[in-house]
């Protein structure tokens, strides 16, 4: 049955339970009726006075009133009217009321443009201040490098202390004082602790906080180049809308998408994107590590390829055409090709391809038990978002992890060894914490379950009910994608090419085998075999300074590509804008071309990696097998590819099937007394977030961390490609026996989580 | 304290009272306490000592002299109740007065509309007030004389 309302005689239809104003919003009618505090994702609070309507009632005993629309819940028939005149001199009266402190800086405020306040102000009429008095004034705190906040600017409408604090369950930010002195921010200066904190900017209706990293390099709302794109720094796919001018990314805005990322987005996808615009960025061809013209390197490296003795790395931080190009490219040379750089990264992502569909996030913030496996927040912090809106409607959340994390101290927490955990996983299905629930939900950070973990997941959820859901996730964002085709040992047999000298050449695609990806330390040992190694990527990682050829792409926002999640949503994004970058050499004439002129700008900037692939696969003509291979593999995975505007297509569950008989991967024995190694990540740590200067600003130090009942200052960590001297860190909240190191010094021993590791102590530096 | 709450939260404002009485005003270490002690974040502690005017962040003198100026004791002359205060400190509301005896701090509202223009010292609440009734009073704080009746 439909249901409707009447708002100024138009029928306003609605859900049972939403509100008249949520109603109005859906169907367009909000220029009818302004508001301030009521927030999609934050709820109604009444507090600002703005939504006024008028209600007539069904009888004639009762008078027509006004109410507000947010706190009116909607109903069959309510007959609403806001065009009548004493409801127009609420809102105008009411928004004068806001205004009265307001210091009217819009010329010189971020916010202009795109300011709430500003649309509601023109949109009620309200021109003339009649307060002539004293305005209210603030000391302004510094919120560190992500958030910059102009107190004056506030009409209190609460919108992001309740986003701080109930949605985000932020301790460090509050509203202070009382009737005309309320002011919202820390206890003292520093930076925001919740990895959400950029939301703020999203969330206040006026330039209260606005975006400290986009004020760098800021330019009018309405001068962007925008477009839908999907977040390129975790599993999750978080949709967003880049803004770029001039060819250069300015900022990262949330764009809605409710089965995922809602309204919200983490501070690692907005304030992320300076790897865009880095000076470090690969822009030009290089050989040999001198700039050269794009067809030298290709024909350097098309020969290279000729010789029939190179191998091809793919890797989950490229999205799906691009891992597929590559492997088509391979499989027309009859090459090996492998997605991901070690063999347990490879069991990995089968393990996370063999699970049943994971939940949407949407599906999480719904769920009413929940255990988390490792440190979700620093993996997919929006994982860890919706877990916290689950909190906020009272599920029941354990989390087991070998340190107390963020999400572990708004749940029950079980410290436990990494090593301990597949054991413990596999028994969670009697465990009284996912008892009794109607939506139980399992999550875990891949990397610290590990694939003997994530197989001891899967078991676990075959024994639980059938509404029983899991999800694994990674920093990456394509794991799905690039390790479709490449799941059965293909990464052993490429090093194993290489060890047999079968091969001699490597050509990667965004994978770093020399600097931080896993098995990085094994790479290592085997690269004096390599004669040569071609790279396609957009950062400047240490394999692409050891490159022999290096082709630079094009960045996320530059190109079009799907990305798959760790749902398997297919997920589309689009080029936002242009990039400009200056080429020293006229294609056309092979020589400098006046910059006058405008000829040294090459249009186009660095092109996307199936460019280069194609250029590769026609000089060594196998353009149409290459193409027909690419064609082949793409409407395999993706019969219809998903407009970037849409939710995004899952990958059906009989793709996925052939995972299923993954089997029960071999784990490495800790022997009681052993120190074993877990991963220490924080929310800003990622590959491409690593250029992100503000971002970085806030990385806690590189070290060692373990329990304070060692005694030592340094400590040496053997493994078996090489060894690691770190500051020790101590940590009140990390479980005895266990040490914790980031990915880059697991690429440097050669280990990975869970594993046991020789270590010694020492005193003094 | 927390022992009798039905919720450690619950004893927020008892706590914060008590260590008010002890200290004069919280200071940053009581507020951590509370904060310990409750399970609540310094950060809400903080919110709340800041909503209530009672409550003091800051450094008093001996005797708190809270003058209303609502509406009722604002008409009735709260106004030069309340500069007659602030020219015997010699320093502006809120702050300590040069003998360390005073701090004067505008209020609203102590609830006394029917003895306009009233105040409050320490915990006991006097009005109505004029230019003598307050001199007198001054004097006495002065000399350390005055007591609750």
């Amino acid at each position: 049955m439909k249901h409707v309302f009447f708002l100024d005689g138009q029928e306003t239809p609605f859900i049972p339970g939403q509100n008249v104003l949520e109603a109005a919003i859906a169907a367009g009618q909000d220029r009818q009726i302004p508001y301030f505090c009521f927030h999609p994702a934050l709820g109604s609070l009444g507090a600002c006075r703005q939504c006024a309507v008028k209600m007539y009632p069904h009888d004639s005993k009762h008078p027509p009133r006004i109410t507000m629309a947010c706190l009116l819940p909607a109903s069959d028939d309510l007959q609403l009217v806001t065009l009548e005149a004493d409801v127009h001199t609420e809102h105008r009266e009411i928004i004068e009321l806001l205004m009265t402190n307001h210091p009217l800086d819009c010329p010189v405020c971020d916010e202009g443009g795109q300011c709430h306040l500003q649309d509601m102000t023109v949109q009620t009429g309200h021109s003339v201040r009649h307060y002539s008095g004293p305005k209210r004034t603030y000391r302004n705190q510094d919120l560190g490098p992500l958030v910059y906040q102009e107190m004056n600017r506030c009409i209190t409408c609460y919108r992001c202390v309740r986003f701080y604090q109930d949605a985000a369950l932020g301790e460090d930010f509050g509203v202070f004082g009382s009737r005309n002195r309320v002011s919202f921010g820390r206890l003292e200066d520093g930076p925001l602790e919740s990895p959400f904190s950029g939301n703020l900017v999203e969330v206040c209706p006026t330039g209260v906080f606005t975006d400290k990293v986009f004020r760098h390099d800021y330019v009018r709302v309405w001068d962007l180049q925008q477009g839908p794109s999907v977040c390129p720094h975790c599993a999750v796919g978080c949709n967003t809308t880049p803004g770029a001018r001039l060819g250069t990314l300015r900022r990262i805005r949330n764009r809605q998408n409710p089965e995922i990322n809602g309204h919200f987005l983490c501070d690692r996808g907005r304030y992320a994107f300076p790897y865009v615009t880095a000076h470090s960025r690969p822009l030009q061809p290089r050989l040999k590590g001198e700039t050269s013209r794009q067809e030298a390197v290709l024909r350097q490296l098309a020969s290279r390829l000729e010789e029939g003795r190179s191998g091809f790395l793919g890797s989950p931080r490229e999205d799906l055409q691009s891992n597929l190009g590559l492997f088509a490219l391979a499989d027309c040379l009859h090459a090996p090709f492998a997605a991901v750089t070690s063999s347990w990264a490879e069991a990995l992502a089968q393990q996370c391809l063999a699970l049943p569909q994971a939940p949407s996030l949407q599906e999480v913030a719904a769920a009413d038990r929940i255990v988390v496996i490792g440190d979700l927040d620093s993996i997919a912090p929006m994982a860890g978002f919706a877990v916290r809106q689950a909190l906020g409607r009272g599920a029941r959340l354990t989390v087991l992890a070998s340190s107390r994390t963020g999400l572990a101290r708004k749940g029950d927490y079980r410290p436990l060894r990494p090593s301990a955990l597949p054991d413990v996983v596999s028994r969670l299905a009697d465990d009284p914490c996912l008892q009794g629930g109607r939506l139980p939900v399992l999550l875990a950070t891949a990397e610290t379950l590990g694939p003997a973990g994530l197989f001891a997941l899967r078991k676990t959820l075959e024994k639980l009910p059938a509404n029983a859901r899991a999800g694994a996730f990674v920093n990456r964002p394509n794991l799905f994608g690039a390790a479709y085709f490449a799941a059965d040992g293909h990464t052993e047999r490429l090093q194993q090419a290489l060890r047999q000298r079968e091969i001699h050449h490597l050509l990667c695609l965004g994978a770093d085998p020399l600097g931080e990806d896993w098995g990085a330390g094994t790479w290592r040992t085997l690269s004096p075999g390599l004669d040569g190694l071609a790279l396609l990527d957009m950062v400047d990682s240490q394999t692409a300074r050891a490159a022999e050829a290096l082709l630079p792409v094009a960045a996320f926002p530059e190109r079009a590509g799907l990305f798959v999640n760790y749902e398997g949503r297919i997920q589309a994004f689009a080029p936002v804008y242009r990039r400009e970058a200056q080429v020293l050499h006229s294609a056309v004439h092979g020589s400098a071309f006046p910059e006058a002129a405008g000829g040294m700008k090459h249009p186009l900037g660095p092109p996307p990696p199936l460019f280069w692939l194609g250029r590769l696969a026609e000089l060594l003509q196998v353009h149409e097998a290459w193409q027909q291979r690419l064609d082949f593999y793409l409407h395999f995975l993706c019969p219809t590819a998903p407009d970037p505007e849409s939710p995004g297509v899952l990958l059906p569950d009989t793709l996925r099937a052939r995972f299923a008989i993954a089997a029960l991967p071999t784990t490495p024995t800790v022997e009681s007394g052993q120190w074993e190694l877990d991963i220490f990540r924080w929310y800003g740590g990622e590959t491409l977030a690593d250029t992100a200067e503000d971002l970085q600003s806030l990385a806690p130090l590189r070290g060692l961390r373990v329990h304070p009942d060692v005694q030592a200052e340094w400590a040496t960590l053997q493994g078996p490609c090489g060894q690691l001297h770190l500051p020790v860190i101590p940590c009140e909240d990390m479980v005895q026996g266990v040490i914790a190191i980031d990915q880059e010094g697991f690429a440097e021993l050669g280990l990975y989580p869970g594993d046991p590791v020789e270590v010694t102590w020492e005193q003094g530096s | 304290m927390v022992a009798e709450s039905p919720v450690p939260e619950a004893a927020i404002s008892e706590i914060l009272q008590a260590l008010q009485k002890a200290r004069g005003y919280i200071d940053d270490e009581a507020l951590q306490l509370a904060a310990t002690m409750t399970g609540l974040s310094p950060v809400k502690v903080e919110e709340l000592c800041t909503f209530y005017s009672l409550l003091l962040r800051e450094p008093v003198g001996i005797h708190v002299m809270r003058v209303c100026d609502s509406i009722a004791c604002h008409m009735a002359g709260a106004q030069d109740i309340l500069a007659q205060a602030r020219q015997h400190c010699g320093v502006e509301f809120g702050e300590v007065s040069r003998s360390g005896k005073l701090t004067v701090i505008p209020h609203v509202c102590i609830g006394m509309c029917d003895r306009a223009p009233a105040l409050m010292v320490d915990d006991e609440a006097l009005g109505p007030m004029d230019k003598q009734a307050l001199t007198r009073l001054l004097a006495q704080l002065e000399a350390d004389v005055w007591k609750p009746s």
